[in-house]
């Protein structure tokens, strides 16, 4: 029996009479149910295999870049408050108003989403296109990002809501830059999904969330990271193909 | 990479077709789990989306668990097909289908221009939950006008307000400046501006004199923006009113805003006792560093 044959019985596409078949043969036939038990082993090794952790100078040109785009748009705009400042991004803004005047702005936040940079659609509309070695070192940077964060995930501690607040702000504000570098790099569906996290994160650094609460939702943006990582590593590697 | 997702397909559909089978033939069930099929989701990913596609809205359409299926939402979410669409669409617009809320946020996360604009029927029929998750939408999508248009026809002072926010959130100035001409001054949207970081429109609001109570949230708001400009304004506006109400306004825009150079800067000049007082608490408020030197010159007597 071929093993199409074998994975098509295992996804329950054969006909009443076909499955019938292999179940037969599977009773009788040690080394089909071997070939079986060997899919399983290869897909526990797959799924356990370690993602390699990103060279270090891969990491160091990516910051290398955003220093870059940081001093351009620092000298496009002139204004040294507000540019490229993590702390100047509007959620930022919302949360100090909501501590420092009691706007609510923060009840808003702790279940709905938040903010894109206010000013992205602007300088992505200013701003040329990425050269090709840029916007390669945009998605590698971008592939790094979304490993830190997976990790970054693994260790927040659900249980501790303070711990926890401070690591997930933590995470807003990388995933906010890299949000903004998307926009600028012209990759809407990836500003889309990174916006799209935000308001997870916000939940997720709520004090008043139940444990299990945070929880589903560190599952879910693991899943949803895992996931754009693999499109990342899926696009990267077409290309490499087709130059 | 095609090898690699060839090489990958048994494997997954393996998983995701465990269930049925694994009884069968008594095999391991431990790779059955709903772990391993959101594993198997995430691989996905690698296959072409002809190929992950129709396993997706199989996975859809069975009996799976909820959040196995929230998982398939965001693949197909990735997956740019009139099919895919047509998937999203038809689970959001059904009121008595629990993942209704997450795929209308999948359609933000989609960006399909044509889904994104039917969100808007389904925002004037559904209940708070789907008006929610169709604001969620739009901010993912970056549709201000969906946004602005809510707030332009809003039923009733919340879904205003919930409306300005969103725009405040978005960065929206230009709309947030528009629908004060249409609705007038209101916290909401002075709120709005500060987050927004629209210094232009709260600087107009803080020197309009014509009422009071606008002109000192407007003040306060002014602080959260920040920026040398406002911080010139505040010293300004607390220097040059007769009001205390909107001479504190502008201390708590500075308090707000964490300026203490000015703060100290109006202490020194101050020849006021009530108002050392009130300026040197706001320093403390401030967490400022300068606060020691002031309590030093005070205790020494320079000042």
């Amino acid at each position: 029996m071929r093993d199409d044959e074998l994975i098509l019985y295992l996804y329950d596409e054969l006909t009443p009479v076909e499955r019938r078949e292999v179940e037969s043969r599977l009773r009788s036939d040690p080394d089909l149910a071997s070939r079986l038990d060997a899919l399983r082993r290869e897909f526990v090794d797959w799924k356990n295999a370690a993602q390699p952790p990103a060279p270090g100078d891969m990491v160091q040109r990516w910051h290398d870049s955003i220093d870059r785009a940081a001093a351009g748009e620092y000298a496009a705009t002139g204004e040294p408050r507000g540019a490229f400042s993590l702390a100047s991004f509007a959620w930022g803004a919302a949360v100090t108003a909501a501590l420092a005047i009691g706007i609510g702005i923060g009840a808003w936040f702790s279940n709905r989403p938040a903010a894109p940079p206010t000013a992205a659609t602007s300088v992505a509309a200013t701003q040329p296109a990425l050269p090709e070695q840029q916007g390669t070192a945009f998605t590698r940077g971008l592939r790094v990002h979304f490993r830190d964060a997976q990790r970054e995930l693994s260790s927040i501690p659900v249980e501790a809501a303070a711990d926890r607040t401070e690591l997930v702000m933590q995470l807003i504000q990388q995933n906010r830059l890299f949000e903004r570098a998307a926009e600028e790099h012209g990759s809407a569906n990836l500003a889309r999904v990174l916006r799209a996290f935000e308001p997870i994160l916000l939940r997720l650094a709520s004090d008043d969330i139940a444990p299990e609460d945070a929880e589903e939702l560190r599952k879910q943006l693991a899943f949803e990271l895992r996931v754009m990582l693999t499109i990342l590593e899926r696009d990267a590697s077409n290309k490499t193909q087709s130059t | 990479m095609k090898t690699q997702w060839i090489s990958t397909l048994p494997i997954l559909l393996l998983a995701l077709a465990l269930p049925a089978t694994a009884q069968d033939v008594e095999m391991d069930v431990d790779i059955a789990g709903d772990n391993l099929k959101l594993v198997a989701l995430e691989a996905l990913m690698a296959a072409p989306d002809e190929k992950a596609l129709p396993i997706v809205i199989k996975l859809l359409d069975g009996d799976g668990n909820e959040d196995l299926k929230e998982a398939a939402l965001f693949i197909l979410s990735q997956i740019d097909a009139p099919e895919a669409h047509a998937k999203l669409l038809e689970i959001a617009g059904d009121a008595a289908d629990p993942l209704r809320p997450d795929a209308i946020r999948m359609i933000g996360i989609g960006g399909d221009a044509e889904s994104i604009t039917k969100l808007a029927a389904l925002y004037a029929g559904g209940d708070a939950a789907t008006r929610d998750a169709v604001m969620e939408a739009y901010l993912i999508a970056g549709d201000v006008d969906a946004v602005y248009q809510i707030a332009l026809s809003a039923r009733d002072n919340e879904e205003f307000e919930s409306a300005v926010e969103m725009l405040a959130a978005m960065g929206a100035r230009d709309e947030l400046r528009q629908l004060r001409q249409s609705t007038g001054n209101s916290e909401s949207l002075i709120e709005a501006y500060a987050v927004a970081g629209d210094a232009e429109s709260l600087l107009a609001l803080a020197r309009d004199e014509s009422d009071v109570k606008t002109q000192a949230k407007a003040i306060e708001a002014l602080g959260i923006v920040g920026g040398d400009e406002v911080d010139g304004a505040l010293l300004e506006i607390y220097r040059n009113t007769d009001s205390d109400y909107i001479r504190n306004a502008a201390l708590g825009g500075m308090l707000i805003s964490g300026n203490d150079e000015n703060v100290l800067q109006l202490y020194r000049q101050s020849n006021d006792l009530a108002e050392k007082r009130e300026l040197l608490r706001a320093l403390s408020a401030m967490g400022s560093d300068r606060l020691f030197e002031v309590i030093d010159e005070t205790l020494t007597g320079t000042q």
